[in-house]
């Protein structure tokens, strides 16, 4: 299985650097989506990377089936706070907010 | 289940009595379960921790070298050396069980490469192109971890969820309406009992 990395060309080209070959520039944010959504259903990409600004921009049902979905896993990284949504299931489901 | 569904016999009292013991010995394990998939989850937490830290200074540390690469190389130069890497890193997914869970267990191999296996010509670049490759090496073997880390508490946090559920399912519904039900039926023979012997005093009364 492979790595998928999704975000404008500057935030690829290290990935690329570092040899993973399935990367998507996203200029726009129709093609964010396009490629998000492509990524999901590729049987091959066990781990998508996303900037956490990009992360931000995309509808918020996308989001929801981002942040749930474990295969492939996405990471979304470059924000402060990485785990708003996993600080959320943790109030959930244990019932105390155990994140920091 | 209503009150008034229930028929007062001995046979229902007796299966009923079944059915509380059955519940009770339930409601224990999953409270177990439930229990021990807290205790994995805290184990989970602080390694997540962790690895959040570790995956945002690895990210801007990746970010500080590329733009000081790209100052030097120019951007052109960086993205020729990046488009003749060749190896790409694979990961390879296994699963593993915590308390019936399954959770996947992520390897990783050629994340992190030789000089000479990067592919780019060693001459034609300066090393800032090396510690940038290095870095993003780097930060994807973090990424690689946190990925396997996160999809863990997801799966263990959706457990831990459902099992409580049924938890209180059973000790707030099941079990109370078993003991209701019980009860009412202990008392209803017990009247009908009390009704009998009545009557048979009355009948004894009458024919003497």
């Amino acid at each position: 299985m492979e790595i998928a990395v999704i975000g404008n060309s500057e935030f690829i080209l290290g990935f690329r650097l570092a040899g993973i070959r399935k990367t998507y520039a996203a200029e726009n944010d129709e093609k964010l989506i396009q490629f998000i959504t492509g990524a999901l259903d590729d049987a091959e990409v066990g781990i998508l990377v996303l900037n956490s600004k990009d992360m931000e921009r995309v509808p918020r049902r996308l989001q929801v089936t981002l942040e749930n979905s474990v295969k492939p896993t996405v990471i979304a990284i470059g924000g402060e706070e990485g785990g708003a949504s996993m600080r959320e299931k943790i109030k959930r489901s244990v019932g105390v907010d155990l994140w920091k | 289940m209503a009150l008034r569904d229930i028929k007062p016999t001995r046979s229902e009292l007796i299966a009923l009595k079944r059915r509380i013991a059955l519940s009770e010995r339930g409601y224990k394990i999953l409270k177990m379960k439930r229990d021990g998939l807290i205790l994995e989850f805290f184990k989970i937490l602080e390694q997540a921790k962790d690895s959040r830290g570790e995956l945002l200074a690895k990210y801007r540390r990746a970010v500080e070298t590329m733009a000081f690469a790209n100052t030097i190389e120019g951007a052109i130069g960086v993205k020729s050396a990046a488009f003749s890497v060749k190896e790409v890193p694979q990961i390879d997914l296994k699963s593993k069980n915590i308390m019936g869970v399954v959770v996947p267990e992520i390897e990783s191999s050629k994340v992190k490469k030789s000089l000479v296996d990067r592919g780019y010509g060693v001459l034609g670049t300066t090393s800032a192109i090396d510690e940038t490759a290095l870095a993003f090496e780097e930060l994807v073997e973090a990424i690689i971890e946190s990925a396997e880390i996160e999809t863990t508490m997801k799966r263990l946090l959706e457990e831990i969820e459902s099992t409580k559920r049924r938890v209180n399912a059973l000790e707030f519904k099941v079990i109370p309406e078993l003991t209701e039900a019980r009860d009412f039926i202990k008392m209803r023979l017990d009247e009908m009992e009390r009704e009998e012997l009545f009557r048979l005093k009355k009948i004894k009364a009458r024919s003497v």
